[in-house]
């Protein structure tokens, strides 16, 4: 059997990123939605669902940084 | 072809293509410089970062330099972009006081822009911003406007809307207060500058590594054979496509950087909404 290779903190990466991916999709389809629904409301919303998402990333990118620094 | 093109450990640069680095300090610290004007020691990053800004400072300053009101296609795009920074933006987020931090907002945007297009310029390949250094010092700057912005307005209430919110049950409150102090004061900056950062080194490591790959597959085509070295023109095709896709992500990092800039000026401004 072989050895297994690599850092923990990968996964660690990994699983910090999940949440947030689910959270950027649930904000970007709830985004095309209410665009769709209301087209002219359009640039106040893509601007809502930018600042959504970046606040959303946040999680991800604690993680990605505990990755650096394990 | 037996090595990897990132062999780490053992790297014997005759063997192998590139060297992975041995841990990822490389990517906080500057490397040794390639020369010094007057006992400053310039380093490529340096280099970069000083060019970035005389070109900023090129493009505003020949865009805007004779104001023509039949305008010419460089002074369009030039006032375009302004305009686009100031009314969607500094206006747009801040309110009408949001003009006075347009000038910050617009260097913010137009620096972190060029410093993201070098990462897809031909022969430079370097964004400036996928060193810890300058996002860092950028979402400082950010860090230090909001909060001298905030108490210019608002005095001490606004240390104290912050740690002591209103609207909140009592007993709630010194943990809310916690939380937002946590949120406001560190973890904002913090996430600031690591957004631009992580963005730009994951396209920058994208593109090298497959650029390589398909450099080595078709440069020893004939050590491993046609049907292997085809697959080289597959992955340079799939760089090209990740160029496309790095043009949107450097565009959309400076629009966010500076977005969230005003943002976090805009909840310390107004804070009454």
């Amino acid at each position: 059997m072989e050895e297994l290779k690599g850092a923990i903190s990968l996964i660690g990466y990994g699983l910090a990123a999940i949440g947030p991916g689910v959270g950027i999709g649930i904000i970007a389809g709830n985004a095309v939605q209410a665009m769709a629904r209301q087209p002219e409301a359009a640039g106040m919303v893509r601007t809502t669902m930018f600042l959504g998402i970046a606040f959303t990333e946040a999680l991800a990118l604690i993680g990605f940084v505990l990755f650096f620094l394990a | 072809m037996d090595e990897l093109i990132l062999a780490s450990g053992e790297c014997d640069l005759t063997v192998t293509a590139v060297c992975a680095p041995e841990d990822v300090t490389e990517l906080f610290e500057f490397r040794e410089a390639v020369f010094s004007i007057l006992g400053f020691p310039i380093t490529r990053t340096v280099f970069l970062i000083v060019l970035a800004g005389v070109i900023a400072i090129a493009l505003l300053y020949f865009g805007l330099r004779k104001r023509s009101t039949q305008p010419g296609k460089f002074q369009l795009s030039i006032e375009s972009l302004m305009l686009f920074v100031r009314d969607e933006v500094a206006v747009g987020i801040i309110g009408p006081t949001g003009i006075r931090y347009f000038p910050y907002l617009m260097a913010l945007f137009i620096f972190i822009l060029i410093g993201n297009i070098f990462e897809i310029t031909p022969f430079v390949n370097f964004p400036i911003t996928s060193r810890m250094a300058i996002p860092l010092f950028l979402s400082l700057l950010t860090w230090v406007i909001f909060v001298v912005a905030g108490f210019k307005k608002n005095g001490i209430s606004y240390l104290t809307g912050i740690i002591w919110p209103p609207g909140v049950p009592v007993f709630l409150k010194p943990l809310v207060g916690l939380i937002e102090f946590f949120s406001t004061f560190l973890v904002r900056p913090f996430s600031l500058a690591v957004r631009l950062f992580a963005n730009l080194v994951a396209g920058h490591v994208m593109l090298t590594l497959l650029l390589l790959t398909a450099f080595i597959s078709i440069v020893s085509i004939g050590e491993i054979g046609l049907a292997k070295g085809a697959f080289g023109i597959a992955w340079w095709a799939l760089a090209l496509a990740i160029f496309g896709f790095e043009m949107i992500v450097i565009l959309l990092q400076a629009y966010i950087f500076t977005l969230l800039s005003a943002v976090y000026i805009d909840t310390s401004v107004n804070v009454e909404h």
